[in-house]
């Protein structure tokens, strides 16, 4: 057993931080103001090859690990990048680009790959309906096949990159008689008839992200446009869970780890009763539960990156365990750092209270934190 | 970078597990223990995240033996063969390995902060010899030990002094009543004029013996929550209410699953700080104060709520969790104290002020 990052992962990380500090993290504080998705980092993303990372070079993609593809992810988080614009990325890379790359055909691949991998196309995915979450099984969407087209109905919910995206990965029932097994899953780009997303909704946090209900409406799309097989939509679905345990987890560790920095430099300015406040212990003590969170989070994040380098079948105990520690364990240092920078941690300037209120999804998005605690006491 | 434990290691650790198995850890004492486990490489394994996974094992079995035997083997072992001379090393350590040594350590005194307080034991010399006079508190393995490390000054310099069982001047005090590890000999101990031979003072940095002795204590709560866990799961799984396993109600069953991410999280935690302790990473030392804070905090939630999932049976002595509920606080308080653990940490966040 060993935890060594190679010397190449060690320098990409580094390389990562400066191209978002430099490119991106300017643009952060005025896009969560307004509450608007930053294009131009987005796009930078893809330059710099953040967005195809893991896929083949002759994709446009970067060729690299799982270990080091969340590394990245990590390192955009501690470089300063907001929680919506690292959700956008994961939404687009992992949720809908790696699902079409996993089970599409050669034509689709060929088609949709590398102007994902570029940042030209924006991708999203739509699985969550108004009414059916972590119960997927309930989905009311249907697709129905007439002749050589679907025509899918329905509503997907809470869909990140929804208002903005080009081309879209739906879930729906081809049959509905059957629960999980009836599922099957789609690419739909935007501007097809009967497709349409609703307006982004207003959120608590990652608010550079736009979120949307997509309205599927007597929608036409050629049977050409399924992935994989009839049926076979359910098991795609879970295995995003490999990427959002992991590479849309590390993004978090990351923001924990740009807080601690940000809370050291600020207890180190900050003057009260004359001296500065990171010489009293009560800041001390927070600046360590910081610590003891990256800590403790950074080995379950990178255990499911690296048994899917090893190309194991995920292990959904594992998984959930990432889960649920980083989504509840992370509140706290996100509160911590708002109450030490006093009265500025309340103001959006100081950038922790944004921070703490992205951070806030992490115990929801992906299954909640008692949808963990499930899926870990079945298991058990 | 790899999460497994290799082939070999793995078949040891299973070993380990069928032997202590089959073994009445209650009914034993840590000379009879000692001798099973030295049949067995347990004794010899270097730092490493294979020794906190064994380590694991024999504490999820004995709370009082193990930290009996790891304050021999591990805390007063390293010390030998890091910074004895050669007659020590082949007087002591073969016993140690064997297990028909046992030896004791001694830091701590009244104030019991070695790192902000000066030791008051002191040496000095007269003729060829040392005379040595202190009082240690809270020394483990104190009424059973055949040799003595004991921390002190001389010279203006930390020192260890190695004292024989039997020496004049040195006497051991009733055993302490603790809260937890009932069956380890627990004493304060006084040294009266103890004239030991210039040999017998080592110079190790107290600090490194400290750092061993979390490394102890951070093994110890893995199997504090191992154990806590596995007899919580196990009632629960069985016993029923309403026609059903309690297990299959969320307050249960959710109970059981963070426990469960709170010992999964400890592991790697551990492993990952001894880890990097191993290959000497400048961060070793902050990560295992932090591993050291989140365990030992760990251990008591875990070893509590499965107390709670145990409900009648868990207030009984005698089970598994109950023995961990009561050691666990000794992991926050011996070795560096969460508090001062705390205080390095966010030094270390804080650089220079």
């Amino acid at each position: 057993m060993e935890f060594a990052f190679t010397k190449e992962q060690l320098m990409f990380k580094q390389e990562v931080i400066r191209f978002a500090k430099k490119e991106i993290v300017p643009r952060v504080q005025e896009f969560d103001l307004k509450e608007d998705f930053d294009v131009e980092s987005f796009r930078k993303l893809g330059e710099f090859g953040i967005l195809g990372l893991h896929f083949p070079e002759e994709y446009s993609g970067g060729g690299a690990d799982v270990v080091t593809t969340v590394l990245a992810g990590e390192a955009l988080g501690e470089a300063g990048v907001d929680g919506g614009l690292t959700l956008a990325y994961g939404a687009h890379s992992f949720l809908c680009a790696d699902t079409i790359f996993r089970h599409g055909t050669e034509d689709q691949r060929r088609k949709y790959i590398p102007k994902l991998a570029k940042g030209e196309w924006i991708g999203c995915m739509g699985l969550t309906e108004p009414d059916a979450g972590s119960d997927v099984a309930s989905m009311k969407t249907i697709a129905e096949k007439k002749g050589d087209k679907y025509i899918l109905n329905g509503n997907k919910m809470f869909i990140t990159n929804g208002p903005v995206a080009d081309v879209a990965v739906v879930y729906a029932k081809t049959d509905p008689k059957v629960q999980h097994a009836g599922i099957s899953a789609f690419i739909i780009e935007k501007g097809t008839k009967g497709f349409s997303a609703g307006k982004p909704l207003i959120k608590m946090g990652v608010r550079t992200s736009l979120t949307s209900e997509l309205i599927l409406q007597d929608c036409e799309i050629p049977k050409e446009n399924i992935l994989g097989k009839e049926g076979e939509g359910f098991l795609m679905a879970m295995q995003t869970v490999e990427w959002d345990r992991s590479a849309l987890l590390a993004p978090f560790v990351g923001a924990t780890r740009y807080l601690l920095k940000k809370c050291s430099d600020y207890s180190k300015k900050r003057i009260q009763f004359g001296k500065p406040i990171g010489s009293y212990q009560a800041i001390k003590h927070k600046l360590a539960n910081m610590r003891i969170f990256v800590e403790a989070a950074h080995s379950l994040v990178y255990r499911i990156a690296w048994c899917k380098n090893q190309g194991r079948p995920l292990n959904h105990l594992e998984a959930a365990v990432a889960k649920l520690f980083v989504g509840d364990y992370s509140l706290l240092p996100s509160n911590d750092a708002v109450v030490l920078h006093g009265g500025y941690g309340y103001c959006h300037e100081y950038d922790v209270e944004r921070i703490f209120r992205d951070g806030r999804l992490a115990p929801i998005g992906g299954g909640t934190s008692d949808i963990q605690k499930m899926i870990i006491s079945r298991l058990i | 970078m790899n999460f497994d434990f290799n082939q070999s290691e793995q078949t040891f650790l299973k070993e380990l597990d069928t032997l202590l198995k089959g073994i009445n850890c209650k009914n034993i004492d840590v000379n009879e223990l000692l001798k099973e486990l030295a049949k067995t490489d347990y004794l010899k394994i270097e730092i490493s995240p294979f020794l906190m996974a064994a380590m694991e094992i024999l504490s999820s079995y004995t709370q009082s033996l193990f930290l009996s035997i790891e304050v021999s083997t591990r805390i007063f072992g390293r010390i030998i063969s890091n910074f004895g001379n050669d007659n020590q090393k082949q007087t002591i350590l073969p016993g140690l390995f064997d297990g028909k040594l046992i030896g004791a350590v001694a830091l701590s005194e009244d104030s019991m902060n070695i790192d902000n307080e000066p030791l008051k034991t002191k040496g000095y010399r007269e003729d060829d010899f040392i005379i040595v006079n202190g009082n240690k508190s809270y020394v483990v393995n104190a009424g059973i030990a055949d040799y003595f490390a004991v921390a002190g000054r001389i010279d203006d310099k930390d020192a260890i002094f190695l004292i024989e069982k039997g020496t004049n001047g040195l006497s051991v005090s009733d055993r302490l009543h603790t809260i937890g590890y009932d069956g380890t000999s627990i004493s304060n101990l006084y040294l009266k004029d103890c004239k030991i031979n210039e040999t017998n003072v080592l110079y190790p940095k107290l600090s490194a013996i400290r750092m061993w002795e979390n490394q102890v204590l951070i093994g110890a709560t893995l199997g504090m929550m191992k154990a806590s866990f596995e007899s919580a799961k196990n009632y629960a799984k069985t016993h029923k209410t309403g026609g059903k396993p309690i297990i299959a109600y969320q307050e249960i069953g959710f109970k059981l699953a963070e426990m469960l991410t709170t010992l999964q999280t400890s592991q790697l935690f551990a492993y990952r700080s001894c880890w990097l302790y191993g290959i000497g990473d400048k961060e070793a030392d902050i990560v295992t104060y932090s591993a050291k804070v989140f365990c030992g905090e760990s251990a008591e939630k875990v070893a509590s709520d499965a107390l709670q999932i145990l409900s009648g049976a868990g207030v009984l002595c005698g089970n598994p969790a109950e023995e961990a509920y009561r050691c666990s606080k000794y992991a926050q308080i011996a070795g560096t104290s969460t508090e001062i653990s705390r205080v390095k940490i966010g030094d270390a966040a804080l650089g220079r002020l």
